[in-house]
């Protein structure tokens, strides 16, 4: 195998600017795939992140107005969501439902310290809002049950809330604040990329507002859902159990309005698997111009080395020794100068995640091992292709060849 | 070591041409011949048939004992690989390799370790007197030399027969003296078989038997 190694190395080195001027249209074709992949993961990767900070599989629920008359009210009637709605929802479809959560939002409300005051709004929320919504909590912690249970003035604020306030997240923790008139303490700072909300338990919220039932949102986590039908599924059940519990026809959609979080991002998934899919397409086109490349100059090679073919026939050579050695030969010029293509991409898409750094819809746009891995095969059995006409078209030559007077 | 009996070769075609009919060529071991004709007299496609590179239609073909008749490719090529060293009017030495890689290219073909041939063509060049030159390209040799290392890449294997394919075509006179020289070294202290393809009758005389072929057939003379 070494021999067959040098050996290869050996002709290739013989024509350089032949082999070099051929490596370098495969090396463009490997260099766009990694380019344009290195892109196209950016984006990728970009749509996971929020889908993680958005917290994926949950239906969001508000009120809204009903479109249709039922059971005796006319259509146009506001439906408002309630507390007493959670339980409902989750009894009614235990399957699917992993918990129910609510969230109410209060009006604008002055928010201040000792040293400053900024005017914002806070959400009473249940203590599974941290999961379903994808929130960090590196300084203190978030709200808890027992929070809930003894209706504590606790809160839970953003770090970009936490750095406008106290300077630095970490003094946060254990500060007092004040809302209107009423002091709370700050338990925990949390991370999210698209939440500022300063969170307060459910119950204390609920004491603020005067008491009541009504909620500005309710929150279904989903479970056992794995396609668009499931996600559509626990939807209608969510609606349905809401229609029963207010009244309106079960197949009102602008009753309540529902974002369905799980299907939205299944389908912005199948987006991405396409924006995947058709990146490989293009890129493997252009792979494909550089291999017609290597098919003709093997061709030409071949063609060229006719009557020294013929000398190493004469001398012994298999025709299996000739077809291994003008494949490998080719396959060593697409994956050579296929690497160098890769090297060059990868320089390429490094530089850019330097410039996207700040570039909102591009994060990280780099190719991973595994594409290195995948790149690698295609080069292989793309090697194999272009050779394999060459080679058994050198094959067909007779070793009589030798005799032949150039 | 050679022989042949009643060998017939037809080049197929609109106007199929007959161009070896029943020869019958008998050729001992240690013997040094020549075989000798004009253009289009079949000695091409004898010396084919010789050197295992094409097949004959009918009769038999024995080389050391061994019968050459419908070999595959793979076959031939392992016979010829052991069994015949070629010497060629050109040379036919590979120009992107020296010497020493070309003299131990067959080696390459059986497998041999590289460190292994490379010494056994070392030996080979010595040998020769090309010790040397053996890290020299073809293009750096002179006409004499190349011939020279053609020669012991085709002694390398340890062939039963060498057979060249006028040897001396390419070369000046005194070169070709030197190489049939060579030859006749050859033949004499190692009892090596030689066959040499000519038309060059100065080389013929320095053969110890000539073959003539004429239209397809040996001459009796």
């Amino acid at each position: 195998m070494i021999d067959l190694i040098r050996e290869i190395s050996q002709t290739m080195r013989s024509n350089k600017l032949r082999t070099v001027l051929t490596g370098i249209a495969v090396a463009w074709g490997i260099f766009m795939l990694i380019v344009l992949m290195g892109l196209s993961n950016g984006v990728v990767n970009t749509f996971n992140e929020n889908t993680r900070s958005q917290g994926s599989n949950v239906l969001k629920v508000w009120g809204g107005i009903t479109s249709h008359a039922w059971d005796g009210y006319k259509q146009g009637r506001t439906i408002e969501l309630q507390s007493t709605d959670l339980e409902p929802i989750k009894h009614n479809n235990e399957h699917q439902v992993a918990s129910v959560t609510a969230a109410i939002r209060s009006s604008a409300v002055t928010i201040s310290t000792p040293h400053d005051y900024m005017t914002g709004s806070y959400e009473g929320i249940f203590p599974d809002e941290a999961r379903q919504r994808a929130l960090e909590v590196p300084w203190g912690r978030f709200i808890n049950d027992r929070d809930m249970a003894e209706k504590r003035k606790v809160m839970v604020i953003s770090e970009q809330v936490a750095v406008s306030l106290f300077k630095n997240p970490a003094a946060a923790t254990g500060q007092s604040i004040k809302v209107g008139d009423l002091v709370f303490q700050v338990i925990g700072v949390y991370q999210s990329k698209w939440s500022r909300s300063v969170y307060i338990p459910y119950t204390t919220a609920r004491i603020l507002q005067g008491g009541g039932v009504n909620v500005n949102e309710i929150n279904v986590e989903l479970q056992n859902v794995k396609t668009q039908e499931d996600g559509t599924d626990a939807e209608t059940k969510t609606r349905e159990s809401l229609a029963s519990l207010h009244d309106f026809r079960a197949d009102d959609e602008s009753a309540v309005n529902i974002w369905n979080r799980f299907n939205q991002q299944l389908s912005m998934q199948q987006g991405m698997n396409i924006l995947t899919i058709a990146v490989w397409i293009i890129g493997l086109l252009t792979l494909l111009s550089g291999i017609i490349g290597v098919n003709n100059i093997m061709f030409v090679s071949v063609r060229e080395r006719t009557h020294e073919i013929g000398i190493r026939r004469a001398i012994g050579a298999k025709p299996r020794n000739i077809l291994t050695q003008i494949i490998l030969e080719s396959v060593s010029i697409t994956t050579v100068f296929g690497y160098v293509g890769i090297a060059m991409g990868s320089l390429v898409t490094g530089i850019l995640t330097k410039i996207a750094e700040n570039v909102e819809f591009i994060n990280n746009p780099t190719v991973d091992l595994s594409v290195a891995l995948s790149v690698t095969i295609v080069l292989i059995i793309a090697g194999m292709a272009a050779g394999l006409f060459p080679a058994l078209k050198a094959i067909k030559i007779k070793p009589v060849e030798a005799l032949r007077d150039e | 070591m050679i022989t042949l009996h009643d060998i017939n070769k037809t080049y197929p075609g609109i106007v199929p041409l007959h161009v070896l009919r029943d020869v019958n060529l008998h050729i001992d071991k240690g013997e040094l011949v020549s075989i000798m004709g004009a253009s289009g007299s079949g000695k091409s496609t004898l010396l084919n048939i010789l050197g295992i590179l094409d097949n004959y239609d009918s009769g038999e073909y024995w080389l050391d004992g061994v019968l050459i008749k419908n070999l595959s490719e793979n076959r031939s090529a392992e016979l010829r690989n052991k069994m015949i060293g070629f010497v060629f009017q050109s040379f036919n030495l590979i120009n992107y390799k020296d010497a020493l890689e070309n003299v131990a290219l067959p080696l390459f073909y059986q497998g041999v370790s590289r460190r292994k041939r490379r010494k056994l063509a070392m030996e080979q060049l010595d040998k020769l007197g090309l010790a040397d030159r053996a890290h020299h390209l073809p293009g750096e040799l002179s006409g004499g030399q190349k011939q020279r290392v053609a020669l012991a890449r085709a002694l390398i294997t340890n062939p039963s027969i060498i057979l060249a394919d006028e040897p001396t075509g390419a070369l000046d006179s005194k070169t070709s003296r030197e190489v049939m020289q060579i030859f006749r070294e050859l033949n004499a202290e190692q009892n090596m078989t030689i066959i040499i393809v000519t038309h060059d009758p100065a080389v013929g005389e320095q053969t110890n038997r000539i073959i003539r072929i004429l239209d397809g057939q040996i001459a009796l003379r």
